[in-house]
């Protein structure tokens, strides 16, 4: 029997902060449809520590869920020297707005750099791709 | 030899010192500008594309498609232009009036507010160049240059010689970097990194002003106090002092009022001085051009004769409430940059979409017309972050149409 | 910038001659002219409490791995363009103080170190470098402004 299924995978949840790239703004004035850009955007980074909960090596997707969507990007590790637990960071693209909140109290400005997501290992599912 | 030198329009910074080699109007060499000057620079394409409903069609086509768009709608919404020159924003302006259309910006949910109060004189401001040649403490306080704006260090704000900063960086110049990260820009700050948790902007803020007054400043995250009054030590002795304000910075914030009052704390003090760090390179431009012509900077909905403002105007409150029936995106791509929570809802409305590339805007527009890029394939001028004019002619020749040729089309068309 | 006096700085000071100097300052002069490695004082390199200064100066002193002849190397996936080396560059800044001294376009282009070309920097004149020739001090105006270590020295 495989109880493996009966498991709950490891889940977290974190804050996303997002923030600009230079070599992702590059790859997105070459072309916004290309592997590049995908690859520098569909990423988030990660204190090792919370990979590790996760169990998940750096390079493997994982998934990134909220009331607003779903998405699964590259799982990296920051590379922070300060511990930074429960908070990641995302470049800001298509892939961190699909988690973005629609609240935005009557004022005009979402919270792009305030993204409340639980994150689990996608088990080698695929990058999302950006279309609708 | 005078050297003919290019303006990049690659960000807000415009740098003016553009040196390329082309051939056949296709640009092969850039010198001395950043890596995303380079890509802006070479991004042009062959043909000219005009597409409606995802069918290829002429020119003439696209434009009467679009002109009976914005005349069968009642209230279309007219958003982007923070990639196009003046020139282009008094024609939306104009076209906005015509169609009683609701007009706005990508600074409605980015730093409109602080360009709205350095334009009411609620801040003291500065130009790049007075930085450079003057400014002795810079502060980048969530903002990142090294990635948004990379020779905003080089060119002006860290590294240059100025006229009254002959010795160096390394002896006459503090950058101080406040971020949430340690960020390119931090690292380069070195010992001047000053890491604060996410959200905790206003309280650092309030507790700096503590600390300009010889008070102890507090936090709940318990920041050591000795190292704000060493930084508070640092800005009191400030001859011209900068704050670079990011969006980081602005996002933190619910309303300005704590960057008001640590203006004013750090001007009884010192001699402070604060520029947005503008993004596109023309959005400070919009803000002003609108500013001019109606008194608000972003968010404004036409009707007749009057000119109404106010948040519900802007494009993410306007989508959100479903209260737009058309819109005519130009050099924008909302459909990538907004919340898809409320992006979605451009699906429901016909969408024109005029910009030099193909984004996920164009591609899911009714009407796609591909335009020139900007300040590579066509002239104008625009307004730097800092509030500098800058003209600029075009690099290439193309017979891709710009935005400001397509809009006169399409009034005309009206 | 470092000179013999700083790598001085961070010598035992004892002057004991184990190295087959003087002093450990004729040690750090020794060190500067690479004629001794930091190996060749037995005391930094085996004493705990020297540890620091023995991982900071061997540090300054990699050895050479296929570089250009001065040890000179451009990560250029690295690199922005952002210019930082380029205007902190103290040859640089002597010889075109109203072009990239000022922050601007190059004007006299071809005494420069250091330019940058389609994004990416370009290193020419590399003789003209502060860490070589004859006067050579251990100057690191391009290393420290370079936010991502896409300039060495090896």
């Amino acid at each position: 029997m495989d109880f493996g299924s009966f498991l709950t995978v490891p889940e977290i949840k974190v804050k996303v902060v997002t923030y600009r790239d230079i070599f992702q703004d590059k790859a997105m004035i070459e072309n916004r449809f290309g592997e590049e850009y995908r690859d520098r955007s569909a990423v988030i980074k990660l204190d090792p520590a919370d990979l590790k909960q996760l169990s998940v090596k750096k390079g493997d997707t994982v998934i990134l869920k909220n009331s607003f969507g779903r998405v699964v990007v590259r799982a990296e590790e920051s590379g922070y020297e300060t511990s930074h637990r429960g908070i990641a960071y995302m470049p800001n693209s298509p892939w961190s707005n699909i988690l973005v909140s629609d609240e935005t109290g009557g004022t005009g400005v979402p919270k792009f750099k305030d993204i409340s997501v639980t994150v689990t290992s996608a088990k080698g599912e695929k990058v999302t791709e950006p279309g609708f | 030899m005078e050297k003919n030198y290019h303006v990049c329009t690659g960000c807000g910074l415009l740098c003016d010192d553009i040196e390329v080699e082309s051939e056949k109007n296709i640009i092969n060499k850039v010198y001395t500008a950043c890596r995303v000057g380079v890509a802006h620079m070479k991004e042009g394409k062959e043909e000219a594309i005009f597409r409606v409903d995802n069918k290829p069609v002429n020119e003439e086509t696209a434009i009467s498609e679009a002109a009976s768009i914005l005349k069968n709608a009642k209230n279309p919404l007219i958003f982007g232009l923070g990639t196009s020159t003046s020139e282009t924003h008094k024609l939306a302006i104009e076209l906005a009036r015509k169609t009683n259309a609701t007009l706005d910006d990508t600074s409605s949910f980015c730093l409109g507010s602080l360009v709205e109060a350095l334009i009411h004189n609620k801040i003291k401001t500065c130009t790049l160049d007075d930085v450079r040649n003057k400014a002795d403490v810079i502060i980048f306080w969530g903002a990142d240059p090294s990635d948004s704006h990379p020779r905003h260090l080089s060119k002006y704000s860290y590294f240059p010689r100025g006229s009254e900063k002959q010795r160096g960086w390394e002896e006459e110049r503090t950058a101080i970097a406040i971020d949430i990260r340690k960020s390119h820009t931090a690292k380069i700050c070195g010992n001047y990194f000053f890491q604060i948790p996410p959200g905790g902007d206003t309280e650092f803020i309030d507790a700096l002003i503590a600390g300009l007054s010889g008070k102890l400043p507090k936090t709940s995250y318990n920041y050591p106090p000795k190292k704000i009054l060493e930084l508070a030590n640092i800005l009191k002795g400030a001859k011209f002092g900068i704050v670079f304000a990011g969006l980081g910075l602005i996002y933190s914030l619910e309303n300005l009022e704590p960057l008001f009052r640590l203006m004013k704390a750090l001007n009884e003090k010192a001699n402070f001085h604060l520029v947005p760090m503008v993004g596109h390179y023309n959005m400070r431009g919009f803000n002003e051009n609108l500013f001019a012509e109606t008194g608000y900077v972003n968010s404004v909905k036409f009707e007749n004769d009057i000119v109404k403002h106010g948040p519900e105007y802007s494009i993410v409150e306007s989508l959100k409430a479903k209260t737009v029936d058309a819109a005519l995106i130009i050099g924008s791509d909302p459909l990538s940059s907004l919340p898809r929570s409320i992006a979605k809802n451009l699906f429901e409305i016909p969408v024109i979409s005029m910009d030099p590339c193909e984004t996920l805007t164009s591609r899911n527009a009714k009407v796609y017309i591909n335009t020139a890029i900007s300040g590579v394939e066509a002239g104008g001028t625009a307004t730097r972050m800092d509030g500098t004019k800058v003209s600029f002619k075009p690099v290439v020749e193309t017979n891709h149409p710009s935005d400001e040729a397509i809009l006169k089309k399409i009034m005309e068309a009206l | 910038m470092t000179n013999a006096m700083e790598l001085y700085q961070m010598l035992p000071k004892t002057n004991c001659k184990k190295c087959g100097k003087t002093s450990c300052m004729a040690f750090a002069v020794a060190l500067m002219a690479r004629e001794l490695t930091p190996d060749d004082c037995p005391p930094l390199k085996d004493e705990p409490k020297y540890r620091e200064g023995y991982e900071k100066i061997s540090g300054l002193f990699k050895p050479s791995e296929g570089a250009t002849e001065t040890g000179l190397v451009v990560h250029e996936d690295l690199c922005f363009g952002c210019g930082n080396c380029v205007v902190a560059c103290p040859v640089n800044v002597a010889n075109d103080p109203y072009g990239v001294g000022s922050g601007n376009a190059p004007k006299n282009i071809n005494k420069l170190i250091l330019t940058i070309e389609n994004g990416i920097v370009k290193a020419q004149n590399v003789g003209e470098c502060r860490r070589f020739g004859k006067n050579k001090i251990l100057c690191n105006g391009c290393i420290v402004t370079c936010p991502v270590e896409a300039i060495e020295f090896v």
